[in-house]
């Protein structure tokens, strides 16, 4: 099958958008392809897989257009708009070095479908290497103090003779910020040792995936580089801390529950419980400005452009659901001093149309993740009516200056109240000025 | 039946007992490579009894039915009706469509979407030529919710809400006029000794009806229906409840989440109802296991966390009632300056009479959760807390009292190590819940006390948390703080003004103030600027309003300053006009922030024509006083 990618960045400080699609080449099932890239837009093409009432669902024959900053296509290399693990890396890589060099914690996890290659873009083949050795390689070499973990709902790098590790928690220090408790930390030196880390990590996930069943798609790989610098700041030594986070996510078509909002959940099978009842009730258009990823998506279109912000001061209610491990990583990654890159990646195949295209929504969906400060203004017409009265005064205090002719009540400057006294520079003033010849 | 049929039947019911079990059970263990294997070896089970219910029934059956005709499905005449549900054409009908249903299901989820429709549809031809009646009307209700699924999973949502509003309307049918205890699906291929008991069969039919409510609410939600999508899921809420179909601690938070809901509508007479009925479920759930449990066993200390977490979710849902209500009822009060109106409060406390009958009458037709034997718990807890808005201070401080226990009991879980986010947040809720508290008390005094507790809640956060991590939530937090200080100094002037001649202490104080709210906004402008401390030459759209507002505060704030000396008064000056010119200048170069800071422009830009002015007085009243 063939398979591109979709990548978007965001910077969630500046909010400067970047949109990436690129591609690989992983089987060839000659599928046909209904995806096509021109520079930085994808266009999706729904065609009825082969006239079975299958498709009958899908009778939308149109072509959609999504925009991403940048899009690569790597189906076949031998096409002229081939983009290798190389080119990738010097866009998207380098630009994850430089953000943690300049302090900013970066993640870049890359979202799709199970099989459209998220795996080969995080981690790559031994014959073509993926972005996270890509970005262990150049980071070592310019500074080997280097903390390295990897992470799961399990540590994949504790020892694996443990039967049943204990599933850790993804908590947050008011200083060192988000952690998960319990994970083991690994302290490396040179490329090799970090890349073995690697592959034990990935070994471990294989293997644990045949364990749990259903495991695989449902777990969110994360490999956490900590990223140290020594500086010298007003002459003394000092550090700067910045963390990496790369992010291998679940099959998107596991991931997010919440984005099938056109199909409905059943609940037949399982006895007592109706699972996802708490998230229908929770997008029945509840405005909720919670920090998370889903919320803010599914919230997009309302008042995204409100010009007075009395309302986004306040957030109207809370949504006890959490359960999401992209919502806590997004959290991390839009909440902090941080730049995120989102790799989306979907595959070409017609065959994929459904999924492709709620991949290339939800990454287009990404650029409306934009953290406002909600902040209130309760104060403000108070302040705006005493500055209007302050304006006033310092105007009449100009007109009486240049008639030469001050108002008797004005004049008669009474020290007594606090108020006056703020007034006081300006009556003061105005007073001294008068009484001069 | 002879010994041969009986036989024959007997063995019938067994493979029907594998094919259940292979299905429902060894599927789960399917490998990866071949998820399907059991349901595959299911359907092959499921295919010989169709063909042996077709033959079996074809040698007793003295009449040939009409099997060839088509019938459209759709078409639920009554004429059309060919015979009796419980007639032996009809019970043919109903056997063969069990087997058709199941294997539509089993297609259905081997991703076989349109033979599993081809399935369902058939069992729907079989039984439309019957009348409803206590053998078919389950499979009536169960066959069209899977349609139902299967169409809403084809984005045809409406297709998907015919196929549903059907079995709805046939289950209420029925219920009216029937009403007796229905047969299961599994009835028709069981033996005497397996079949389920009475009570059980209600239970299933009860269940497949609940999720007909359950897959309409997401029908609705999809439409966009919410009102509607709304009722539903409250409906579904109360049938779980009702035929004890629920694991508590799960309804509890999607009672608490439908409270939320009713707030943002501010029905808070539902979203109270909703809360309390949270609160008492989640009882239901057990004791919380102790710390040394917990660590004993992964189990208990899984068990612990669900609970105490679940628990403090639902006080965070009564925060957020709590404070909407004050919210609510502060902005039908105050006037345009956001102080008590006196008139609006007397006009509301007389309409207030009239309206109590109302609600009463409200309640009746509310939907409410009075099934259970925990309905008298749901109602003494919602007795402790009015869902009326208050109209006075005494009734403002009852409904703030409970918000603030449900923030002591929230924090208990949600503590600052560990659960930062959802510390501050809960922080945040309780000085919000302090501010409109504040707004109900008249004594300046005491309002400026309540500011006080805010700013002892939230400095502290604000200093400990790092910025790299909580860049938003350190931002909210010093845009609030330097509110707060704003609002404290605004009082303390008010109190002063109140006294004849303010003492130097009183005056030191409110320049505490100023400058403290000065510091704050201060800090909200440099945690924009860049590592390397540059202020950017363009801000966000997000960043923009609350930047230039801050930018505009601090400048009036530095005019505010009290000083005995020139020097000084002209220094805060020279600073107040560099900020009102920042803003000006801003908006020249970027002329798209004009509209965002409409108010604050037009003033800076005549603070930036007047305040030279006045500098200039200061000065020769500075160089006049050298002279003498």
């Amino acid at each position: 099958m063939h398979c591109f990618f979709a990548a978007v960045s965001l910077k969630t400080v500046q909010t400067v958008l970047k949109l990436l699609l690129l591609s690989f080449r992983e089987r060839v099932d000659g599928g046909r392809i209904a995806v096509q890239v021109e520079d930085n837009v994808v266009r999706i093409k729904n065609v009825k897989v082969n006239g079975r009432a299958e498709a009958a669902g899908d009778c939308r024959q149109r072509l959609l257009e999504f925009a991403f900053d940048y899009c690569y296509w790597s189906v076949n290399p031998e096409a002229p708009n081939y983009a290798s693990q190389e080119e990738v890396f010097q866009d998207l890589g380098v630009s994850v070095l430089a953000g943690a060099a300049e302090g900013y914690n970066v993640c870049l996890f890359a979202y799709g479908q199970t099989g459209s290659g998220k795996t080969y873009t995080m981690m790559g083949t031994p014959d073509s290497i993926g972005l996270t050795p890509r970005i262990c390689r150049v980071g070592l070499q310019s500074k080997p103090e280097y903390e390295i973990y990897n992470e799961r709902v399990r540590d994949l790098l504790r020892g694996t003779n443990q039967k049943k590790p204990p599933s850790l928690r993804v908590r947050e220090h008011p200083e060192k910020g988000p952690y998960v408790q319990g994970l083991s930390q690994h302290v490396v030196s040179d490329y090799k040792q970090a890349v073995d880390l690697l592959e034990e990590g990935i070994a471990n996930r294989i293997t644990a995936a045949t364990h749990v069943h259903d495991a695989s798609s449902r777990s969110h790989a994360i490999f956490s580089i900590q990223y140290t610098q020594a500086i010298l700041e007003n002459n003394l030594p000092s550090e700067i801390v910045s963390k990496i986070n790369l992010v291998d996510l679940a099959g998107s078509e596991r991931a997010d529950p919440q984005y099938c909002r056109d199909r409905i959940t059943e609940g037949a099978n399982i006895n007592k419980s109706l699972v996802t009842l708490g998230i229908v009730i929770s997008a029945l258009g509840i405005r909720h400005a919670a920090l998370s990823f889903h919320a803010l998506v599914l919230s997009e279109g309302e008042g995204s452009q409100s010009s007075s912000l009395s309302g986004i001061g306040r957030r109207l209610c809370f949504i006890p659901y959490r359960d999401s491990v992209l919502t806590w990583l997004l959290k991390d990654s839009l909440g902090g001093n941080s730049k995120t890159i989102m790799i989306a990646t979907v595959s070409p195949s017609c065959s994929s149309y459904n999924e492709t295209l709620g991949t290339l929504r939800y990454a287009a969906h990404a650029r409306n993740i934009v953290n406002k400060p909600r902040v209130n203004e309760d104060a403000n017409v108070r302040l705006i009516r005493d500055l209007r009265e302050e304006i006033d005064r310092l105007k009449s205090m100009l007109l009486s200056f240049s008639m030469r002719n001050p108002s008797p009540s004005l004049s008669d400057e009474r020290d007594s109240s606090l108020s006056d006294m703020v007034l006081q520079n300006e009556l003061k003033v105005r007073f001294e000025c008068t009484c001069l010849p | 039946m002879s010994s041969t049929n009986i036989r024959e039947w007997r063995a019938l019911c067994e493979k029907f007992r594998r094919a259940q079990d292979l299905s429902e059970i060894e599927s789960k263990k399917d490998p990866e490579n071949d998820p399907f294997r059991s349901k595959y070896k299911a359907r092959e089970l499921l295919k010989e009894i169709y063909s042996s219910v077709k033959n079996l029934d074809a040698d007793e059956s003295e009449e040939e039915d009409s099997d060839g005709q088509t019938v459209d499905v759709g078409t639920e005449d009554a004429a059309l009706k060919a015979y009796a549900g419980d007639s032996r054409a009809g019970l043919r009908a109903v056997k063969l469509g069990v087997v058709d249903y199941y294997l539509g299901v089993n297609h259905i989820e081997t991703e076989e979407l349109s033979a599993g429709e081809e399935h369902l549809t058939n069992c729907m031809k079989c039984l439309v030529k019957c009348t409803v009646t206590r053998e078919n009307v389950s499979l009536l209700i169960q066959a069209r919710n899977q349609l139902g699924i299967l169409w809403a999973g084809r984005d045809d949502t409406e297709k998907a809400q015919g196929f549903l509003e059907t079995a709805e309307s046939v289950y209420i049918c029925y219920m009216k006029e029937d009403g007796q205890p229905p047969l299961d699906l599994v009835d028709f291929f069981v033996t005497e000794e397996e079949a389920p008991s009475q009570q059980e069969r209600m239970r299933r039919f009860e269940m497949a009806y609940t999720h007909t409510l359950y897959y309409l609410a997401q029908v609705y939600k999809n439409l966009g229906h919410f009102e509607r999508a709304g009722q539903y899921c409250h409906c579904t809420l109360q049938r779980q409840l009702n035929f004890n179909q629920f694991v508590p601690l799960e309804w509890a938070i999607n009672a608490a989440t439908l409270s939320q809901y009713y707030i943002t509508k501010t029905r808070y007479m539902e979203a109270r109802h909703c809360l309390a009925a949270a609160s008492v479920i989640a009882g239901l759930a057990g004791e919380v296991p102790s710390e040394a449990a917990a660590k004993e066993s992964e189990t208990e200390y899984e068990k612990r966390e669900q609970l105490r977490q679940k628990r403090a979710e639902i006080s965070r849902c009564w925060i957020k009632y709590c404070l909407n209500l004050l919210q609510d009822a502060k902005k039908l009060l105050e006037d345009n300056i956001g102080e008590l109106d006196l008139d609006r409060q007397e006009e509301l406390q007389r309409a207030r009479q009239n309206e109590e009958e109302e609600k009463e009458k409200g309640r009746k037709s509310a939907v409410l959760f009075d099934s259970g034997d925990t309905f008298d718990s749901i109602c003494g807890l919602e007795e402790k807390v009015s869902c009326a808005f208050p109209l006075n201070f005494e009734e403002a401080r009852a409904i703030f009292l409970v918000g603030q226990g449900h923030v002591m009991q929230a924090k208990e879980y949600f503590e600052m190590d560990g659960h930062v986010t959802d510390h501050v947040e809960i922080l945040q809720d309780h000085s919000a819940l302090f501010k409109v508290l504040a707004f109900f008390e008249q004594d300046l005094e005491r309002r400026c006390k309540m500011h006080k507790r805010r700013v002892d809640m939230l400095e502290p956060v604000c200093k400990d948390l790092n910025a790299q991590y909580y860049l938003l939530i350190c931002r909210q937090l010093q845009f609030e703080l330097a509110e707060t200080f704003y609002e404290m100094m605004d009082l303390k002037l008010a109190v002063a003004d109140k006294q004849d001649q303010p003492d130097s202490h009183t005056i030191k104080k409110f320049n505490n103030l100023c400058t403290a709210s000065i510091k704050y906004y201060q800090m909200f402008l440099d945690s924009i600027r860049s590592p390397e401390g540059k202020f950017p030459e363009k801000l966000e759209d997000d960043l923009l309003r609350p930047a230039l507002v801050a930018k505009f505060r601090v400048a009036r704030l530095q005019s505010k300053i009290i000083s005995g000396s020139l020097t000084t008064q002209l220094e805060n000056l020279t600073q107040s006009l560099d900020s009102y010119n920042f803003v000006v200048q801003y908006c020249e170069e970027h002329p798209e922030a004009k509209k965002v800071v409409e108010t604050e422009l037009e003033l800076s830009e005549e603070m930036v024509s007047l305040l030279p002015i006045k500098m200039n007085r200061i000065r020769s009243k500075m160089a006049s006083s050298n002279i003498q």
